[in-house]
């Protein structure tokens, strides 16, 4: 809403500035979001009367105009030809200035001197009219300053309306609110007095009062329908409508000054003559104003005439019954239209227009008449017609029901020591009728405040016109301490270690495309496949919701790659969305019964590149598998889990041959690998790249868990080192398992130190070489302790994989 | 006993002691301290020599041979420490390294700006006694707008724009979207368990809007939600007020103005003092009792407070961020910084 200020000043003027006005609405509910003066700027523009116009020999645009200033007669050489002798223009003489400072000199064109030039509206930053210049009333003053005449240095307030808030959609319903929160005194004009007659000649039918609570006809006669006045074309594009003629303008002057929106009929137009407010037919379609063949819908709201459909209720209007130049008798409809009906048909035809925007927010029905004679009389006065008629249908009238207000409970929920007397005066400033009703107040709010339903629209009324500002601040103590979820903890110690260990993370949106998931290889029978779609999605490419982060993740890499990024490594933790099932069911959807998707929380690694890269003293290092298992490990040993269990995987998107299952106390975690070289060259992403994705919400569901101390042994303990010899297919976690279990419970440590093949152990076989510890807190350990432990480990090797220990 | 022999002693002393000063290193320095000290030295022989002699020759001899030790020994040491310190100076010298060469550190990772802002967000609320929870990002038309106090043509729902998920099982469309704020899980939680209840719930929420400097279409939200027997709005105020001071300094100020939430009744925005402005930071509110009574609380038993903030917003204040496509473009030399 854009608000003139002159033109509220008509109705409240506190005597502030614009910027403590902004200030006032600011805590009154209404965000400013700017201070304009459109107009501003304007020096020494001067109402001039045209003397005559003669075309200048050799142009075939420009003009010779000699205009009087109520002074003297000047030359000007003007382009335009919109104008004729007598009228009365706007003259930029030589030394004035246009708004942005633009300003005027004398310069010579075609062999005349031009002193200054005429003004559109355009130039004077009034409207956007640059047919031609700017022609004025004739009854616009000669001589006069025109920025002075205009009020041209008027601020116009830009401020956004709340939906409960429909009443700031007015200059009075403003005017209220500004001289309840200042105190200032309130000018309500008086309606005019409506004519003896209540018929229109035009019967109204409505169908459903429901949808069309009140319904004001008005005939207006002798209408002869023009250009508006320059006051009102300057107020109307001031406050962001475009002028239009005399009648439409009053139309639009009474919608914004009350908040009714209003619409005037070319009667002769209308067939019957009659008015009907009702559902469309079945096939019933609507030119409309902008000129759009609308087929409407069974749940619009249209008003009809004998004809057929002639406007959207309480959305536009139309073609056929539009005013126009030759309109003399108009049928004035001001209404009380539903605001969900309105709202609904807004949306369905994407037509959102002053008048919708006023509906939506409700427009109540008890002030129709005294806005319907406001606007009949300015459409009167504007065109030299006469109001003859006033009909007004109110099928169900619904008197306005009290609310009780009780002031401790306002008072409590404020946090404010307001007593009884205290907010029955602030509620009174907006118009409220108060009245005791044992102990509570009994509240009638104003009709125009249709939005004060509840005891608590009252509470925060109260609150408002006292001040926002004046709530103390007090801080609440739950009782308890309060804290992270063991899973919310645990995942914030996974992320930030895996940043610590060299993974940066990323976060994409979780919008894929069907065909992303097609190009990792995936089976049409892959879980991943089932997909969850968009029913507006942003593009095609993110029609459906990811059920793997893989996709996001290498289309990271690629344009990090792109941009000569080649190393990176990234992990995501975030949502997939997977259709619900048994065992993996989705959140409950509400009463309604919805049934939602299932939204695990995974955890996702890629990688390309050196995952070190090189030093002065040391090598690079490409990235590669064991990096990603790494790094899943670390996500492990964070949360305090025993250790993974690691075996051969096959499955897409990955190498047949390197990639790894990993799993946790017998529950499958997800697979890692290096990436399936097709499938890098279809994502066109560089070679060896890698990446895994594991079920992070399996991880820590349980929480960090804490681990268990034990006091190292103060005896010294045993070292030694056995290396195993076993064919080349036998996993290395085969052969250390089978270490560790025959090495006994003194195992403290057992780590892999050396992988070696060659002629020397035999073709097809490795040898595994590991370095083992013993303790024994009770007793100093010795080398009959060594021996036998070898022992039992050749004994193991020998018997579980058909290896030997190399001696 | 003869007067030689007493001078003997001395004799080797001061040749002892001539040698020592006259070492240059400390391999000379041994020798010296060996021509008299050692297994073979002049004054071990003599010392040696001491068992042929009668007593009172032995005592008065042995205290000059224990004069000349303690001579020579002091004098070694003293060499010593001048030459090992001279010697330290030069190999020492000769090992320095280049300390300016870059450091092995461990390869750092980094994390993503709205995720650590959420989390010192989250800190905050921890701290004021608030628990996390969190809800779907897929939610039901009933959770993301009807239990909110949202029914549908309600004019709120013109405020966002929603996208919609196809129904699931060929069910209807329309009752399925990604939540459009945080709230939902207000339902949730007051249906989960009574007052008082105390939450923070940070998550992911969407919009339907094409990506730039400010707007994405997906985004984060921290709601916090308050119900207890008599909270009022001066508890809304201080626990903002608190949670902004956590997030922006022990100096900043907090403004409430009136605002329009569906499912708050009064409600407001908040503004703080950043910079040298006011700065839209959240929306917040009490409770609408139409919200109260959807999940079977009583609106005269208990009050609440309920507030809505954008972490990325908060994050690029934080870090002096301009575009909000940064956050999301995931280029690695702006993650890196983080």
């Amino acid at each position: 809403m854009r608000v003139p200020l002159s033109w509220l000043h008509e109705h409240v003027d506190p005597g502030l500035t614009p910027e403590a006005l902004a200030e006032v609405l600011t805590f009154g509910g209404f965000e400013v979001e700017g201070i304009h003066r459109p107009t501003a700027g304007t020096r020494g523009v001067t109402v001039a009367q045209v003397v005559s116009v003669e075309p200048i020999a050799g142009s075939d645009k420009l003009h010779l105009v000699h205009a009087f200033d109520g002074e003297q007669t000047w030359e000007i050489v003007c382009g335009a030809s919109n104008f004729a002798s007598g009228d009365k223009v706007a003259a930029a003489l030589p030394g004035a200035t246009l708004p942005g400072g633009h300003r005027i000199e004398r310069k010579r064109l075609f062999g005349h001197v031009s002193n200054g030039m005429l003004a559109s509206a355009r130039e004077l930053g009034i409207a956007d009219d640059h047919k031609g210049i700017w022609v004025l009333d004739a009854d616009a003053p000669v001589g006069a300053d025109l920025s002075e005449w205009l009020g041209l240095d008027d601020a116009v307030l830009e401020l956004a309306i709340t939906p409960d808030r429909g009443y700031g959609l007015s200059i009075l319903g403003l005017a209220r609110d500004v001289a309840a929160l200042t105190g200032a005194a309130l000018h309500v004009p008086q309606p005019p007095p409506g004519p003896a007659s209540t018929d229109s000649g035009v019967p109204v039918i409505i169908e459903d009062p429901s949808r069309c609570a009140r319904f004001a006809a008005l005939r207006v006669e002798h209408v002869v329908v023009g250009a508006s006045p320059a006051w009102l074309q300057r107020r109307l594009a001031a406050a962001g409508m475009r002028p239009i003629s005399n009648v439409v303008d009053a139309t639009n002057h009474a919608m914004l000054e009350t908040g009714h929106p209003a619409h005037a009929y070319d009667l002769p137009a209308l067939g019957g003559p009659r008015i009907e407010v009702r559902a469309p037919r079945a096939g019933e379609t609507l030119r409309t104003l902008d000129d759009l063949d609308r087929p409407l819908d069974p749940g619009d709201l249209i008003i009809a005439d004998a004809d057929g459909p002639i406007g959207l209720a309480g959305v536009m209007g139309g073609e056929r019954t539009e005013v126009g130049p030759a309109t003399s008798t108009v049928l004035l409809e001001v209404a009380s239209f539903d605001a969900a009906t309105v709202l609904r048909t807004a949306r369905r035809h994407r037509l959102f227009t002053e008048a919708s925007t006023r509906f939506e927010k409700t427009v109540p029905p008890e002030t129709v008449p005294a806005a319907a004679a406001r606007c009949a009389a300015l459409i009167a006065s504007l065109s030299g017609g006469q109001v003859v008629a006033a009909s007004d249908h109110y099928p169900k009238p619904k008197p306005r029901e009290s609310i009780t207000l009780r002031p401790e409970r306002a008072a409590s929920l404020l946090g404010l020591d307001l007593d009884a007397g205290q907010q029955a005066a602030l509620l009174t400033a907006i118009e409220c009728e108060v009245a005791d009703a044992d102990g509570a107040l009994s509240v009638t709010p104003p009709p125009y405040r249709p939005d004060l339903r509840i005891e608590a629209d009252l509470c925060e009324e109260v609150a408002r016109l006292h001040g926002y500002d004046k709530i103390p601040e007090r801080v609440p103590s739950a009782g308890v301490s309060g804290s992270r979820s063991p899973e919310h903890a645990a995942r914030l110690a996974v992320r930030r270690a895996l940043a610590g260990g060299g993974w940066s993370e990323v976060l994409a949106f979780p919008f894929i495309a069907d065909e992303d998931l097609a190009a990792l290889g995936l089976a049409s029978d892959d879980p991943r496949r089932q997909t969850v779609a968009l029913v507006n999605p942003l593009s095609k490419e993110e029609a459906v919701l990811r059920t793997t982060l893989i996709p996001g993740l290498l289309r990271i890499l690629r344009h990090n790659a792109n941009r000569q990024t080649a190393d990176a490594a990234v992990f995501e933790v975030g949502r997939a969305f997977l259709p619900p099932t048994e065992d993996e069911p989705g959140a409950d959807g509400g009463p309604g019964g919805a049934t939602l998707p299932a939204e695990p929380t995974l955890l996702a690694f890629a990688a390309c590149g050196d995952f070190r890269p090189a030093r002065h003293d040391e090598p690079a290092r490409a990235v590669d598998l064991y990096d990603v298992i790494g790094a899943v490990d670390l996500a492990r040993r964070t949360v305090g889990l025993d250790p993974l269990e690691v075996r051969t995987a096959d499955a897409p998107p990955y190498h047949p041959g390197r990639a790894a299952m990993l799993r946790i106390h017998g529950r499958d975690l997800g697979v890692v690998g290096e990436l399936h070289p097709r499938v890098l060259e279809a994502l066109e992403l560089p070679p060896r790249a890698v990446a895994g994705e594991i079920r992070l919400d399996l991880l820590v569901e349980g929480g960090i868990v804490p681990a268990h101390g034990t006091a190292p042994s103060p005896l010294p303990g045993l070292r030694f080192d056995v290396a195993v010899v076993v064919d080349q297919h036998v996993p290395a976690a085969d052969v250390a398992a089978a270490v560790q279990a025959a090495a006994g419970p003194r195992l403290t440590s057992c780590r892999l130190f050396d992988v070696y093949t060659g002629p020397s152990i035999g073709e097809g076989r490795k040898s595994l070489a590991y370095s083992l510890r013993l303790d024994d807190p009770q007793r100093q350990l010795t080398d009959d302790d060594e021996r036998e432990a070898i022992e039992r480990i050749e004994a193991a090797v020998t018997a579980q994989l058909s290896g030997a220990l190399r001696r | 006993m003869s007067a030689a022999t007493m001078g003997a002693a001395e004799d080797v002393r001061d040749r002892a002691l001539a040698a020592i000063d006259a070492a240059r290193t400390l391999d000379q320095l041994d020798e010296a301290k060996a021509a008299a000290l050692g297994k073979k030295g002049e004054l071990t022989r003599i010392q040696r020599e001491l068992g042929a002699l009668d007593p009172a020759q032995r005592r008065e001899l042995g205290a000059a041979v224990n004069t000349a030790r303690e001579a020579v020994l002091a004098a070694d040491a003293a060499r010593r420490a001048l030459l090992q310190a001279e010697h330290d100076r030069v190999t020492l010298a000769a090992e320095a390294l280049d300390v300016t060469l870059p450091a092995r550190t461990p390869k750092h990772g980094s994390l993503h700006p709205v995720h650590e802002t959420m989390e010192l967000m989250v800190d905050a609320l921890v701290g004021l006694g608030f628990t996390v929870m969190t809800g779907p990002e897929v939610e039901s038309d009933w959770f993301n707008f009807q239990a909110l106090n949202i029914p549908a043509d309600h004019p709120a729902r013109a405020m966002t724009d929603t996208i919609y998920v196809r129904g699931l099982d060929g069910g209807a469309s329309g009752d399925l979207l990604l939540r459009t704020h945080t709230s939902p899980v207000q339902a949730r939680a007051m249906l989960r368990q009574p007052p008082p209840l105390y939450i923070a719930v940070p998550g992911r929420v969407y919009r339907q809007d094409t990506p730039d400097a400010t707007h994405l279409p997906a985004f984060h939200q921290i709601e916090g939600l308050a119900v207890d027997a008599n909270l009022s709005m001066a508890d809304l105020r201080g626990t903002l007020a608190e949670f902004t001071r956590a997030l922006l300094g022990p100096d900043t100020k907090i403004r409430l103005r009136p605002s329009y939430f569906p499912f708050t009744e009064p409600s407001c925005e908040v503004d703080a003092w950043h910079e040298g402005r006011w700065m839209e930071l959240l929306g917040a509110g009490m409770v609408h009792p139409n919200v109260l009574n959807h999940v079977g609380y009583d609106p005269e038993q208990v009050q609440g407070f309920a507030f809505g903030i954008g972490v990325e917003r908060m994050a690029m204040l934080r870090h002096g961020i301009a575009d909000l496509r940064l956050f999301i473009e995931n280029d690695l030399r702006f993650l890196s910084a983080f």
